[in-house]
């Protein structure tokens, strides 16, 4: 499922620099020269790869991936988030929640211009919230119980909410929901309004060119709201659609930085190997994966508990992790990703890797072994975005095979997948990856809320899961402002679905962010990339 | 058959037999055809099954004399069944380039008038069209199967032939033998398939040959993308799966793309071969 | 038949010819997108990782899929009848757009390549004729057979390994050092590196495919009878070689080439894939699996046009070539 997601924004500002050195993590060789480094240098080209090219340069109408990537660096949100999701000042400097969840208060940073020189007032914030109410492929359900937004002055925005959602204030990074030039947008059609392809907004870098199936050019903006910051001149956006060709991209200095593991992950290893390239796997918690094999539970065979039990002790984890991700990934058995420490349980699987077990199962379902010693035979399909789907798939074909149960791996492209398995649902069960996004509220409640099952919406509950029992948990975590009840909630949902097997929870892909090593402070915030990157830079 | 004919042939067959590049080619592709019909002898069980360490050298593992994929895959045993694939997917794709493109060229060189005109047309729309990128829609029609893969690949490549057999259908239909044939109420069908295909064939098998190599090259282009059969160990599925470590093992992509190297050369070796021998003029078409 | 005679005759036969095909063509390929599993909305909403009904049924608003088949299919056709390609629903900017910024990169790179393939294979080809049965002839037959049968991506890949990551001689993609520019001359320096990788990957298969048919034609037409007699008549082998014999074997070579171009095209989608080209051949991958048909039909004409054209220039170059062959 959606392995996209994210949204967000940099660093805390103004934070002690011991705080930021602690933040920074990752490898110690990029911490042993920070702490020599007094002052962030002005000046110099950053050029990030992408592995495909937006399809629109502000994640207002569109929310595919390599938009997300860009959008931040022109168009800001209200909010920041540290590595912890704790909302961080952006456009707004305070921010309060009322207890019963229904009003947010933001008061709004003073003197933040638009790039066409405009002022950036409450009434931008209002028009913004409530068009992506709209046309936002998540507005709709991220704002659904936003009712009014309250401008008394232009400093202010109040929102009004019918119902709570607790949700909503990690909703508020730059790239998932960004606050838009109101008279730019205004009386025009969202989708085709010329801003989305030649951005005007209040952030770091100013638009300079979009060459098509090559390249994005951003400029400092030098009258940032944040001086001296950025410090970079030029931000430079490559797409490269070639893995290998990306790897040799990074080799040869060509590129300095890709996140979300922007080489083939086989790859991985030996690139680590190379003098110039650092790795950092902070600065994605805006939207941790989960990988997960999805069961059609209208099958013949998947309907059947046992049948679904068996195939789960046919699972090892560990090997998949260490196999189809090359390490890369943290075996994870449920839908909440390890990363999202406050709602992930970690209990093991109660089907822990067990091949007689999985045999045992298979014969008291009556499926005995035939002709060839094949019970019976799926076809098995795979969402074609992720990287580890194809070796997954294999590793899944020669281990099932093991206790009998023949499988034929069918591949698709993107177009056909979702029309095979969500609109048509003729599969019987196929492995995807889900982001958890920013909240399981947002990216996990919906393949296992019955009232989710809807033909033809991807990331839907493709399994046809229906538990009243786990409808009531999600729908009153959706609604809980307890912290710690709402995580309770959470717990007992994954308790129940890790026993019924609707899916399998697999592993939790660990994002590699890598960069030059002449490229700094990249990564402080929890979308860290997709952030403004206001505060990166790079040495001569 | 008249004596004719018989007696071409045998003469075709000791010339053949004596060109170099013939018997050198078919010697290879039998190897290679070889290998692919014992492939399930040689390396029984699924040549997908991970059976040991992965990356390990050619050399490094006796069990695994050629080594082993990032997945811990024999590479021989991939190897051996991916000539299986590759093959039955040229001849299979050729076969169907062949059947469309010769009678769709026969039809039109032999009936002329507004039949050709509408099959000219078709070809030429065909032949207008990127091929790859005709193959390539095809492909996302149905599922990348193997069977889908051979058909897009013999729809895409049907109007070389077609032109091949309109040009010698036009030039044999005002020959003297057919006249003949004609003259004396033979049925359209019969001077088809009695008079005409026969003398028209040399050009058109080394058209196959040409064909078939393509048929494969193309395949390794369509599992480069990712839009191979995901069951089936191909060479070309093979690159594409080594291709991310090229540089560190590139043995991965170094075997089978040498395996693709050479048999498709062999292929080449014999229709160059044939086609001095069948046709001494040389084709230039 | 003059020259002008056969110009005339050919354009207008391209005019002719050139709107029932293209008309075709456009059919063809609408119907047989029709047939593709999932729509523009299917994949954006896939690539967004999330999407509600409301949102999934306004993309295909705009996008005017919800019309029954045959009228989409008429309005396209109305569309192109007035010059316009229509627009992207991917992108929301106009399908015209999209293929011109694209256009001169892919011109430049299949031009280059086709250039590449015709020298050098001709070049190679004379030589292996000329020293038929020789050494020469025996080592260039031996690595045009090598070019012949290997995929050209897979020539591309072991160049990027060897001349860029080994040897660092030539970058590894892309089709310019962006972020500057270069005036003048500058442009040139600053392009050309950027094309030589790709354009051999590309060109590799063709070199091979002329240099053979080059060595078949030109030893055929050195047997001939006007070449023993311009040899007889005390002409020295060279001129002969060139001037008449080469001449004429260039007819079988640029017909294919010609037929090439559709094929340059289609190899260019693995080629530019490889080297980041921003080229049509990536433009029209990613309409297909974006399933943005507007903008793989825009493509799809286009490069059938230009296939078209390229078939009348190579008559016309035929014509001058050897006036006496007759149009096909």
């Amino acid at each position: 499922m959606g392995i996209i997601h994210d949204a967000g924004r940099n660093a805390p500002i103004g934070l002690p620099v011991t705080r930021r050195l602690a933040l920074l993590g990752g490898s110690a060789l990029a911490l042993a020269p920070r702490g020599l480094r007094a002052e962030p240098r002005h000046g110099g080209t950053l050029t990030i790869a992408l592995s495909s090219e937006p399809t629109a340069l502000v994640a207002a109408t569109t929310v595919v991936t390599p938009t997300l990537s860009v959008s931040g660096k022109v168009t800001e949100g209200l909010l920041r988030y540290d590595f912890d999701l704790n909302p961080q000042p952006e456009l707004a400097t305070e921010w309060s929640v009322s207890p019963d969840g229904l009003r947010y208060a933001f008061r709004l940073r003073p003197g933040v211009k638009w790039h066409d020189g405009r002022d950036f007032t409450s009434a931008d914030v209002a028009f913004s919230l409530l068009l992506l109410k709209q046309v936002h492929p998540r507005g709709r359900s991220t704002f659904a119980n936003l009712t009014e937004v309250l401008t008394p002055d232009p400093l202010t925005a109040e929102l009004r909410l019918a119902k709570p959602a607790p949700y909503l204030i990690k909703a508020l990074a730059g790239a998932e929901t960004p606050i838009l030039p109101k008279h730019i947008y205004e009386g025009t059609d969202p989708t085709s309004n010329p801003n989305n392809a030649a951005p005007i907004g209040t952030g770091p870098f100013v638009f300079k060119e979009w060459v098509r199936g090559s390249h994005v050019i951003y400029e400092r903006n030098p009258n940032y709201w944040d001086s001296p910051k950025p410090y970079l001149d030029q931000l430079i956006i490559r797409f490269i659609p070639d893995a290998a060709a990306r790897s040799a991209a990074f080799e040869t200095g060509q590129v300095d930085l890709g996140y979300r593991t922007p080489v083939g992950l086989a790859d991985v290893e030996r690139l680590r190997r190379h003098p110039d390239l650092r790795f950092e796997t902070k600065g994605n918690s805006y939207s941790f994966n989960v990988t997960k094999l999805e069961f059609n539970l209208d099958n013949e065979y998947f309907r059947h508990l046992k049948v679904r039990q068996a195939v789960a002790h046919a699972i090892d984890r560990e090997l998949i992790a260490r196999v189809a991700f090359f390490g890369n990934a943290e075996p994870c058995a449920s839908p909440i990703a390890p990363g999202l420490r406050e709602f992930h349980d970690p209990t093991p699987s109660p089907y822990p890797f067990d091949l007689a077990a999985a045999e045992r199962l298979l014969d008291e379902a009556g499926l005995r072994r035939g002709a060839n010693r094949t019970r019976f035979r799926v076809p098995l399909d795979f969402n074609p975005v992720l990287d580890e789907a194809r070796r997954l798939c294999d590793i899944l074909r020669a281990t099932l095979g093991r206790i009998g149960i023949a499988v034929d791996i069918r591949a698709q492209d993107t177009g056909s997948f979702v029309k095979r398995v969500y609109t048509e649902r003729d599969f019987a069960f196929t492995t995807n990856g889900l982001s958890n996004l920013f909240d399981p509220t947002v990216g996990v409640q919906r393949t296992y809320w019955s009232k989710n099952f809807i033909r033809g919406v991807p990331f839907s509950n493709c399994t046809h899961y229906a538990n009243p029992e786990v409808d009531r948990l999600l729908e009153e975590a959706a609604v809980e402002n307890d912290r710690a009840r709402r995580a309770a909630l959470f717990r007992e949902f994954q308790r129940i679905v890790a026993v019924e097997v609707p899916d399998i929870n697999i592993a939790s892909p660990a994002f590699l962010t890598i960069h030059n090593k002449r490229v700094h402070d990249h990564s402080l915030t929890a979308n860290g990339i997709e952030a403004s990157l206001a505060d990166a830079y790079v040495d001569a | 058959m008249e004596p004719d004919s018989f007696w071409q042939r045998h003469r075709v067959l000791r010339s053949v037999l004596r060109n170099l590049s013939f018997v050198a080619g078919m010697g290879i592709l039998g190897v290679v055809a070889l290998v692919a019909i014992a492939a399930p002898w040689l390396f029984p069980g699924d040549p997908l099954d991970m059976v040991a360490m992965p990356t390990l050298w050619p050399g490094e593992d006796p069990a695994f004399p050629l080594g082993t994929d990032s997945l811990g895959r024999d590479m021989a045993a991939g190897l051996a069944h991916g000539a299986r694939v590759s093959l039955l997917m040229g001849i299979s794709a050729a076969a169907i380039g062949l059947m469309i493109g010769t009678a769709v060229g026969a039809l039109a060189g032999y009936c002329g008038g507004w039949v050709d005109n509408l099959l000219v047309r078709i070809t030429e729309l065909f032949q207008t069209v990127p091929t790859f990128l005709l193959v390539i829609v095809l492909v996302s029609i149905r599922e990348p199967s193997a069977p889908a893969i051979a058909l897009a690949i013999g729809v895409a490549s049907w109007p070389t032939v077609a032109r091949l057999v309109r040009a010698q259908f036009r030039s044999l239909r005002s020959a003297d033998f057919v006249a003949a044939a004609l003259v004396s109420g033979a049925r359209p069908s019969r001077i088809i398939v009695r008079h005409i295909l026969p003398n028209a064939l040399p050009p058109i098998v080394v058209t196959t040959s040409v064909m078939v190599a393509n048929a494969i090259l193309t395949e390794a282009g369509l599992s480069f993308l990712n839009l191979g059969d995901p069951n089936l160990v191909s060479w070309g599925s093979m690159i594409g799966d080594g291709r991310q470590l090229l540089r560190t093992a590139w043995y991965l992509t170094a075997l089978p793309g040498a395996a693709i190297a050479l048999t498709v050369m062999s292929i080449n070796l014999a229709g160059d071969g044939l086609n001095d021998v069948l046709n001494p003029r040389s084709g230039s078409q | 038949m003059s020259v002008a005679y056969r110009t005339g005759k050919a354009l207008r036969r391209t005019v002719v010819q050139a709107v029932p095909t293209i008309f075709g063509i456009i059919v063809l390929c609408f119907l047989l997108l029709q047939l593709m599993p999932g729509d523009v909305a299917d994949v954006l909403a896939a690539e967004s990782g999330s999407a509600t009904k409301e949102t999934l049924a306004a993309i295909r608003g705009r996008a005017g899929l919800d019309d029954p088949i045959l009228t989409q299919l008429g309005r396209y056709l109305w569309h192109v009848a007035q010059f316009d390609l229509g627009s992207s629903t991917r992108f929301g900017t106009p399908v015209s757009h999209l293929i011109l910024e694209r256009l001169p990169n892919t011109l430049v790179l299949m031009l280059t390549a086709l250039g590449l393939a015709l020298g050098l294979g001709i070049a190679a080809g004379s030589v292996m004729a000329i020293y038929a049965g020789r050494w020469p002839d025996r080592v260039l037959q031996v690595v045009v057979l090598f070019f012949y049968s290997t995929p050209g991506f897979w020539v591309g890949l072991m160049a990027i390994v060897l001349f860029s990551v080994q040897l660092g001689w030539l970058p590894s993609g892309g089709s310019m050092t962006i972020g500057t520019t270069p005036t003048g001359l500058g442009v040139l320096r600053d392009r050309v590196p950027y094309l030589v990788l790709p354009a051999f990957a590309m060109a590799s298969f063709f070199i091979a495919v002329y240099a053979r048919l080059t060595r078949a034609a030109l030893l055929e037409v050195l047997r001939q009878d006007y070449i023993r007699t311009a040899v007889a008549k005390g002409l020295s082998p060279f001129v002969v070689q060139t001037r008449h014999a080469l001449r004429n074997a260039l007819i079988p070579v640029t017909t294919v080439a010609g037929m090439h171009l559709g094929n340059l095209l289609g190899g260019a989608v693995v080629v530019e894939t490889v080297f980041s080209w921003p080229g049509m051949g990536r433009l029209a991958l990613e309409a297909v699996t974006g399933r943005d048909f507007n903008v793989l039909l825009g493509v799809l004409l286009l490069s059938s046009m230009l296939v078209i054209v390229t078939n009348v220039a190579v008559d016309l170059l035929h014509a001058w070539i050897d006036p006496r062959t007759e149009a096909p």
